[in-house]
């Protein structure tokens, strides 16, 4: 309540959220996918998305940092996080889809859980640092107010991620017949398709979503241990605020985070962070099924 | 019930078990002297614990050579994850089931306090706080039974108010972590600044939850407000998100920043050549500076040992070895009252000088060393220059104050 | 024999037990919603960390007697369970845990944040407990007496109507329904009672240790205390009691000795999951339930012949 809301503030605040929903959902996207089609919530989202910033760090120093590095981080992490995901589907999810929806659940927790010390036996515990390539260093003048350049970067990324992924599930076969076996699973599997190949190809997706949304993220704070635990819980709400399964929905609920919790560091710093909950609560009281309809 | 008897016998093994393991007795006292240690391993901070924890190592490999009192001395970790909840249960651990003859720990001054009220004083054992620095440690909160060989915020405060004197800014904004580390330095620094220049005023506090990964948005919504200088009152999880955001954001050497220990080495290393230039620091150690025989040696050593050179933890963990082998053969035998007493206004020989601990409220005395961080080619990073060296005696609160700030709790 | 432990095993044993009595309280109030009544509780912790927090708040920032706190926590925790109820008992199994989830994320994100009130991360520690319940082995009997005195309350529940009905419920809601039992109700009934039990648990803790702190509220301690019901087998009464025992022991004894407990948790957790999901109490109840289904079988078959 100390701030003096100035014009070009809530301008800048505005844009710093949206590139922040941007990261929220490339990440959530990937969450509610899995989510549409395995009904199943992946809690190993958040670790995927810490390697894939670890690996992106350990990629673009391999290359020397740079230019170079850095687009080499960009794409091959998400890479190497989808083939971590696919080994651990596998070898040991796949096994358990025709159980309860518990023990599916309780496998990916037990995932987050062996994939977070993973991490620190991988990497050690100390802080890792990357950096922007240098055009994209430094911040340009938006109403006289800095503005980071890389946040415009996220701004340009976030939708053509977007724009892809709808792209994808409405107008390639693999993307249909996802949605079809997130609507009606035994339908699918009676027309012959292996739904268990629909499965594995819709979790190791999403991974890779997560594991991209990791690498963007990268430059912008610091890659730490502990990182899982925040991205999951927030990418958890947003799904459940868009509508299970909807990757529209996705959007929405990540806009709604975003830009709540920057707005409201304008207004009220200690409770900004409460916002976007706040904003959950009411809108799962009034719609509790999420704003967009959801797959099932 | 069938089923219900495989639980009772289950429960009867597992209780057996534990009676057996309780009575067995414990493996001959050789009498080492057993530290144990409680402290940050793991996320953001944990780059604080490792180097302290290395301090420790080389210290009491040396000190091993000639023994202490006929024994080694020996110490075991526990991992807080920077959380108070743990902390406490590690340190409760040590106390009841290791039977440590002293605690040491941690970077958290959160857990630091609830340790030294919950264990120390309850348990009655030493308790040695060589990283946090809350000044309630040894001050508010303080008692016979913990020490402090880390600087605290009090000290801080007033060498911050020291470097401000002297420069023209009146508007200031506050920002820090939201814990008890991040309000003590506020505190310390705004109550000092104010008594040397009364014209200045605070035009803005934010806190945020220990630990944000993302402080753009803090940082962009703080530069808007254009304050003539900004003070982070960040602690180990933020200090390195807030140097990159700082960088991100473009602040660097657009408006004057102010953080206790940015120009520590621990701090600053993993930034390389990217570390932000232009930030004043406070730290009561630098390995590079000055540049006496004593701190030549120990950052050789460290640095053969190791591989980089020491931060202010690993020399503050350093000392604490030393004063804690110290007073171990000054008091003649390993008790644990009579630790305390031969602790009590020690002094010992450290890579700067002699150190004390001073009697009156268990703090070690440190100098503070005020800087600004450049990029240095041969450092391969940043380092403080600019140096102001101000003496412990200057910046210590008095005895008196101790006192009176004791009794008011 | 729990009553003679103190005479036999060092304080820090008499510690661990106490903390065994109080995860246990919490991990059976969870069952009775999860394994009885088959609603998917996923927040959890939430109630516990209420009923927590109301007593150390009372104890720590009042002048009013400390027991007054220790009542209120339980009432607190299931007026929460309640309200949320009341909202998430409108739609079924992933949507109740999820919306649970968000939910009870809002209150632990309020208390944490919450630094004049609450103590923010740091928490609030040092509480002070009146003066019979400061040692270490009065502590560990009032725990053991309390926590009784629950589970035979709880045990009286799951054998009257109610827990019949409870039961009925999880197995085949549709039919309940059919037959005119209230689903809703029951639940909305059964979350209110379990939510009681947690608050309790949750006051408990606060005796024990003195300490209220966010994490108390978090969903991975939720997500543990899931795990303590599956161990010990989600089916039967004292399954999760045996489950937070082991839980608590491999927590203290594992890690005391790598840093890595999480890592050895996950694994169990896999192996669990794969070979053992009844969990260890579990293990005669397949086999009961096999032998079961063959006699149903066989006395199928006799009466298909009977009737042919």
């Amino acid at each position: 309540m100390e701030f003096n809301v100035s014009f070009s503030g809530l301008i800048i605040q505005f844009l710093v959220g949206l590139s922040r929903a941007m990261i929220l959902f490339i990440v959530s996207s990937g969450l509610s996918f899995i989510l549409g089609v395995l009904r199943v919530p992946n809690v190993a989202h958040g670790s995927l998305y810490m390697i894939g910033a670890f690996t992106a760090h350990t990629l673009a120093m391999a290359a020397g940092g740079g230019v170079v590095g850095f687009w080499l981080a960009i794409f091959v992490s998400p890479l190497v996080v989808a083939l971590i995901s696919l080994l651990a589907e596998r070898l040991l999810f796949c096994h358990l889809y025709e159980r309860e929806h518990l023990m599916l659940l309780l496998f990916t927790f037990a995932l987050a859980l062996i994939l977070g010390d993973l991490t620190k036996l991988t990497w050690g515990a100390d802080y890792r640092s990357l950096v922007a390539p240098p055009f994209l260093q430094g911040s340009v003048s938006v109403l006289g107010t800095p503005f980071p350049k890389y946040n415009l970067f996220l701004l340009a990324v976030g939708p053509v991620v977007a724009v892809g992924l709808w792209l994808f599930s409405s107008k390639t076969k693999v993307g249909k017949i996802a949605r079809a076996a997130a609507v009606d699973r035994e339908m699918v599997g009676a027309i012959g398709i292996n739904v268990s190949w629909v499965f594995a190809f819709a979790f190791v997706l999403g991974c890779f979503l997560a594991g991209l949304g990791g690498a963007l993220v990268s430059p912008t704070l610091s890659i730490t241990l502990g990182m899982d635990h925040t991205i999951i819980i927030e990418a958890f709400l947003i799904v459940t605020i868009g509508g299970l399964g909807n990757i529209w929905g996705a959007m929405v609920g990540s806009l709604i985070f975003g830009i709540s919790q920057s707005i409201g560091i304008l207004l009220w710093p200690q409770f900004a962070i409460v916002f976007p909950y706040l904003a959950v609560v009411i809108i799962l009281t009034m719609k509790p099924t999420g704003l967009l309809k959801s797959v099932w | 019930m069938k089923k219900e008897r495989i639980s009772w016998i289950g429960l009867l093994l597992f209780f057996a078990g534990c009676a057996l393991a309780a009575l067995l007795p414990s493996p001959a006292a050789a009498r080492d002297i057993k530290v144990g240690i409680v402290d940050t391993y793991s996320g953001p901070a944990a780059v604080f614990g490792n180097d302290a924890l290395n301090g420790f190592k080389l210290a009491v490999n040396e000190i091993n050579k000639q023994g202490v009192l006929g024994g080694k001395i020996v110490f075991t970790t526990r991992d807080e994850q920077f959380k108070v909840d743990i902390a406490l249960n590690m340190a409760k651990e040590l106390v009841l089931k290791e039977d440590v003859d002293v605690l040491v720990g941690t970077i958290n001054s959160g857990a630091s306090m609830a340790i030294s009220e919950a264990v120390a004083k309850k348990e009655k054992i030493p308790f040695i706080v060589w990283t946090a620095k809350s000044e309630n440690i040894t001050g508010k909160a303080g008692h016979r039974y913990v020490f402090s060989t880390a600087e605290n915020t009090a000290m801080a405060g007033k060498s911050a108010a020291v470097a401000f004197a002297q420069k023209p800014y009146k508007k200031f904004w506050i920002a820090g972590d939201d814990y008890e580390y991040g309000h003590a330095i506020a505190d310390a620094v705004w109550r000092n600044l104010k008594k040397i220049k009364p014209e200045v005023e605070v035009i803005g506090k934010t806190w945020w939850k220990p630990g944000e990964s993302d402080l753009i948005p803090y940082l962009t919504a703080i530069q808007a407000a254009k304050p003539d200088c900004i003070i982070f009152a960040t602690g180990g999880l933020s200090m390195a998100n807030v140097l990159k955001a700082m960088k991100t954001t473009g602040m660097e050497n657009k408006i004057p920043v102010w953080i206790h220990t940015a120009t520590d080495q621990s701090v600053l290393k993993p930034l390389g050549m990217n570390a932000p230039e232009g930030v004043m620091g406070t730290i009561q150690y630098h390995y590079y500076y000055p540049d006496l025989a004593a701190n030549k040696k120990f950052v050789k050593d460290f640095q053969a040992a190791y591989g980089n050179p020491p931060g202010f933890p690993a020399f503050n963990a350093y000392t604490t070895a030393y004063f804690i082998a110290e007073a171990f053969r000054q008091a003649g035998k390993i008790d644990k009252e009579k630790f305390i007493d031969s602790l009590e206004g020690l002094k010992v020989d450290t890579p700067v000088g002699k150190v004390e601990m001073r009697a009156c409220d268990h703090q070690a005395v440190y100098p503070m060393f005020l800087g600004t961080t450049k990029i240095s080619e041969e450092f391969g990073g940043a380092i403080s220059s600019d140096i102001i060296t101000l003496r412990g005696a200057e910046v210590m609160p008095t005895c008196e104050e101790i006192a009176e700030a004791r009794k008011q709790k | 024999m729990l009553l003679l432990a103190p005479f036999f095993v060092t304080r820090f044993y008499i510690y661990i037990l106490s903390v065994i009595f109080v995860t246990a309280l919490l991990a059976m109030s969870l069952n009775l919603l999860v394994g009885h009544g088959g609603v998917y509780q996923f927040h959890h912790a939430v109630f516990y960390g209420v009923g927590a927090y109301t007593a150390g708040l009372i104890a720590a920032k009042t002048t009013w007697p400390v027991w007054i706190g220790f009542c209120a926590g339980p009432m607190v925790a299931a007026a929460a369970g309640w309200v949320i109820g009341l909202i998430c008992v409108r739609l079924n199994k992933l949507y109740f845990g999820m919306l649970q989830i968000s939910l009870g994320s809002l209150i632990w994100i309020v208390a944490l944040r919450w630094y004049s009130l609450t103590g923010g991360d740091d928490g609030i520690h040092g509480i002070r407990m009146p003066e019979i319940l400061s040692s270490t082995v009065n502590v560990y009997y009032f725990l053991l007496a309390v926590v009784s005195v629950c589970l035979v309350a709880m045990f009286l529940i799951y054998n009257s109507p109610f827990g019949v009905t409870l039961r009925a419920i999880r197995d085949n809601p549709q039919r309940c329904e059919a037959v005119g039992i209230n689903v809703r109700r029951h639940q909305l009934l059964a979350i209110v009672i379990a939510t009681f039990f947690a608050g309790a648990a949750g006051v408990l803790f606060v005796v024990l240790e003195g300490s209220i702190f966010p994490d108390m509220l978090f969903w991975v301690l939720s997500l543990e205390v899931f795990i303590m019901c599956l161990l010990g087998g989600g089916f039967t009464f004292f399954g999760p009691v045996v489950g937070a025992a082991i839980m608590v022991a491999l927590r203290t004894f594992v890690g005391s000795v790598t840093e890595y407990w999480t890592l050895i948790l996950g694994i169990v957790l896999i192996l669990l999951i794969f070979f053992l999901p009844e969990g260890i109490m579990g293990i005669n109840f397949r086999e009961r339930a096999r032998s079961r289904s063959r006699r149903a079988a066989a006395r199928a078959s006799e009466g298909a012949d009977a009737a042919g």
